[in-house]
């Protein structure tokens, strides 16, 4: 099944560049652990989702693109066709010359009716190239004019014109300290219309990936091209093919779909978090060792500590044990940080994977609100760069399903 | 050459017919137990009943029970066995009263079972259940799907409240879990019309985690949807490879037996049992007789039973202390709910004899009235009559149907355009939209009068979808 990708705006384009890009080297590395038949498989999967095939053989991704000025969408399109290993389509980009100047509002009642049709053409065609559609992945940033106000607006009528179709929006949390002055009004208006027509929303805060990019990458100047290339790791890790812990016979059809049953059937909670271990630079992979155990118990960890990485990780916060009290009547002194969260679901990829036990992660499940597991994910090993934990039975790891949205401005 | 010698009855054929009769019983109804059991349970012994319980249980289950990966207990087997025969009418009141447990009542199970058989073509409608399918089928009408009862809702204990939100997350899950597989549906109906030999892996299991399902209070389960190895178009592929000249072109199972030789031995052991089953039942018709005259006997050692005419609940004995104070309350209940149908009956027979009275006192007015609502009724079933030899034209479909690709230009003597059946189906389907709607409105209904009832409180409704 296929997965058409919306990008919105001047971030929701450069990271989609970013993606596409991680997302087919990563299917097209030579190497890696697997035998030729499996790499076959998991590269015509990857294809499948993500790119449509050309006359002449170079995979076209199934992405439109929009944008309110030319500059970043030619941009993007150039450095995709520069790579020769795949491209964008001709035809999937909507441009205007004037731009939004962050404002929601220009984007979402000005920009929006105004080129409806044009916007909804486009996905319309992407849509009907693929053979089976698994649902759209819509790229924005929450900041600016464009990509909030404009990608609520395209939310709302993909909602109305594929009802039946799946949606997750991946939003970029502004900077607490960013440039645009008039970034919190964006995001809640954005957030609350999204709420309503989104099926989940996964956020990525750029505070959290700069701190990933300082910290454990060991960048120096840190430019948004570093950090959109942390993004589509993570993002990636997500979306390459799976398979099922139960059978391991042929790759998971519907991402989409497998993420949102086990993360958002309850419609009032939608927010998703990623974590991702581990994560740094190319250079320090060749030191490293790593083990099983010891990845999910720091991913572990950093779930209830709600830390965003393994560095700085709060190892003095426990789960509430039974007898306590429940969370709502805390004692001022024992501030606990435990971050609850609904569901989780684990994205396992590397090496011996089937070694991997994650039951003795079972002391959270008390204290969730009775969340049973889902359907168990291990990925087949392909690169060791994406290294997820993506599995059932126990919660903790990938994906997080937030109890409050807008907890932090 | 020797005289022929002329076939005596042999004694030892008549003691050797029931058990073969029993034999052939066994072999074509699934899960059943040797004739040994059989015969153990006329005279009601104690290991006989879970065998026949379980009998019971699979006979009256659609297959899709069979395939669960859930297993249900003896106590829920019987449990569920019980539901299901009071509601097709079973009158002997003596099963309903049996141990859950399933330990006792081996005679009475075979009168159940013998009640099933006498009822309808048993065997052969199990048969025609798990029948082993060689085409690709389309299914065109749901009257089986709607006929049989639904498998068994697993039971939930109620442990105080039930939280809310927990529903609301099993329902979300459902509702997803539908969503996926309408969507792999989708995807497996337009792989079959795509171009042939083109390498698409759609091969999936869409797995079913039964056990997450359990808890919903819902009655149905969601079937498992399994799609088979890469599908190409086969049908167009393979032109003039079947044997059968008017199927002229191999299905994908078909195909799929040529390509893989496991697949293939498995899909003959299958046809293989199948056929078993199938000489059992043509043995089972030809003995039946016997298996009948035994079952009189059966009857006669069961004591006759003076059954009252309703059903009532059964109430576990009452213990002491607090844990009977419920108890007792519902021996109580269930006495006062006999004294009221008793007074009911008689308000109703009293009723009726006033009726009839004044109706004898009408007159000529009555009758006149009498009269009409005859003319009436007749010109209601006259039309009725006129709309079905209208609509008998055209052949209404039943059951799944073979998939085949040809170029006649009439269809075969039963068969039925594609396009027919899809029509059909369309308006079927519209006739259930409008069917939903019509509900959805009513319900929208009496969520408006409740919300008017209670003035103080603020209701937000699910935001529509």
């Amino acid at each position: 099944m296929s997965i058409v990708t919306v990008q919105l705006g001047q971030c929701g384009n450069q990271i989609g560049f970013e993606v596409f890009d991680a997302l087919f080297n990563d299917s097209h590395c030579p190497g890696g652990l697997c035998s030729k038949r499996e790499n076959e498989a998991y590269q015509a999967s990857c294809k499948e989702r993500f790119f449509s095939e050309e006359e002449n053989g170079v995979p076209v991704a199934r992405a439109v693109l929009v944008d309110m000025e030319r500059k970043v969408i030619s941009q993007t399109l150039s450095k995709a066709a520069r790579s020769g290993r795949w491209k964008y389509g001709q035809h999937s980009c909507f441009c205007q010359k004037q731009g939004s100047g962050n404002n929601w509002a220009y984007g979402y009642s000005v920009h929006g009716p105004r080129h409806k049709e044009s916007i909804m053409n486009l996905i319309q065609k992407e849509v009907e190239k693929c053979d089976s559609l698994s649902g759209f992945f819509i790229i924005m940033s929450m900041a600016g004019g464009t990509g909030s106000g404009l990608g609520a607006f395209v939310t709302q009528n993909l909602q109305d014109q594929y009802s039946s179709a799946l949606k997750m929006n991946h939003i970029i949390w502004p900077y607490g300290t960013g440039e645009v002055i008039v970034q919190n009004y964006n995001s809640i208006l954005t957030l609350s219309h999204l709420y309503r027509s989104s099926d989940a929303l996964l956020v990525h805060e750029n505070d959290a990936v700069h701190k990933i990019c300082a910290k454990l990458m060991n960048i120096k100047q840190i430019s948004f091209c570093d950090i959109n290339q942390v993004l589509a790791h993570q993002l990636g890790s997500v979306f390459q093919p799976t398979y099922s812990r139960e059978g391991s016979f042929h790759y998971r059809r519907n991402p989409l779909g497998d993420l949102m049953e086990n993360l958002v059937p309850h419609p009032e909670f939608k927010m998703l978090g990623v974590r991702n271990i581990p994560q740094m630079s190319e250079n320090s992979l060749a030191y490293s060792t790593f083990t099983w155990a010891g990845l999910l118990k720091h991913l572990r960890q950093m779930l209830i500590s709600n830390a965003k990485m393994e560095e700085g990780i709060d190892w003095q916060v426990r789960p509430p044990l039974s007898g306590l009290p429940p969370l709502g009547k805390m004692s001022v002194n024992k501030e606990t940080h435990f971050n609850t969260s609904i569901a989780n679901l684990v994205i396992l990829r590397g090496k011996d994977v089937h070694s991997a036990d994650v039951g003795h992660h079972r002391a959270l499940k008390r204290v969730l609100c009775a969340v049973r597991m889902f359907s168990p994910v291990i990925c087949q090993c392909q690169s060791p760069k994406f290294i997820l934990l993506k599995k059932g039975k126990i919660k903790t790891l990938v994906l997080v399903a937030k109890r409050n949205p807008c907890t932090s401005m | 050459m020797g005289r022929r010698r002329r076939r005596q009855p042999d004694p030892a054929d008549a003691a050797r017919a029931l058990p073969e009769a029993i034999a052939a019983l066994s072999r074509t109804l699934p899960a059943a137990p040797s004739p040994e059991i059989f015969r153990r349970a006329k005279f009601d012994r104690p290991e006989a009943a879970p065998a026949l319980w379980r009998l019971l249980f699979h006979v009256l289950s659609p297959l899709s029970a069979d395939s669960a990966s859930v297993s249900f207990t003896l106590e829920a087997q019987v449990r569920w066995v019980k539901s299901v025969l009071h509601s097709q009418g079973y009158p002997r009141l003596a099963l309903v009263q049996l141990q859950d447990d399933g330990s006792q009542g081996g005679r009475e199970l075979l009168l159940a079972l013998a009640w099933l058989l006498a009822r309808g073509p048993l065997p052969e409608r199990l048969l025609t259940q798990s029948h082993v399918r060689l085409g690709d089928e389309m299914p065109v009408c749901e009257c089986e799907a709607l006929a049989s009862p639904g498998p068994p809702a697993p039971r939930v204990e109620a442990e105080g409240s039930v939280d809310i939100r927990h529903l609301q997350w099993l329902m979300g899950k459902l509702q997803l879990r539908w969503r996926n597989l309408m969507a792999g549906q989708q995807e497996q109906c337009a792989l079959l019309g795509k171009n042939p030999w083109q390498r698409i892996f759609c091969s999936t299991r869409l797995s079913w985690n039964l056990s997450g399902l359990q808890l919903l209070l819902l009655c149905g389960t969601c079937p498992p949807a399994d799609l088979p190895a890469p599908q190409t178009q086969i049908h167009s592929y393979t032109r003039g490879c079947h044997s059968d000249r008017s199927l002229g072109h191999l299905s994908v199972t078909e195909t799929e037996l040529l390509r893989d030789p496991e697949g293939g031995r498995q899909l003959l052991q299958r046809l293989e049992t199948e056929n078993a089953r199938l000489e059992a039942a043509l043995e089972w018709r030809h003995r039946e007789l016997v298996f009948w005259r035994w079952m009189d006997t059966v009857l006669d050692t069961c004591p006759l039973e003076a059954s009252p005419p309703t059903f009532l609940p059964r109430i576990p004995e009452p213990g002491a202390g607090a844990a009977g104070l419920p108890v007792r309350e519902l021996q109580a209940l269930q006495e006062e709910l006999q004294a009221l149908q008793e007074e009911l009956r008689k308000a109703v027979e009293a009723r009726r004899a006033a009726w009839q009275a004044a109706v004898g006192g009408h007159g000529p007015e009555w009758r006149a009235a009498r009269r009409a609502l005859q003319v009436a009724v007749a010109q209601d079933l006259a039309a009725l009559q006129w709309a079905w030899e209208q609509g008998k034209g055209q052949a209404r479909p039943h059951g799944p149907r073979r998939l085949v690709r040809t170029e006649a230009r009439v269809p075969g003597r039963l068969g039925l355009w594609a396009t027919e059946a899809t029509e059909a189906l369309r308006a079927r389907e519209a006739c259930l939209e409008a069917m939903l709607h019509q509900l959805q409105g009513q319900c929208r209904q009496e969520l408006a009068r409740l919300v008017g009832v209670r003035p103080g409180l603020i209701w937000v409704p699910p935001p529509a979808r």
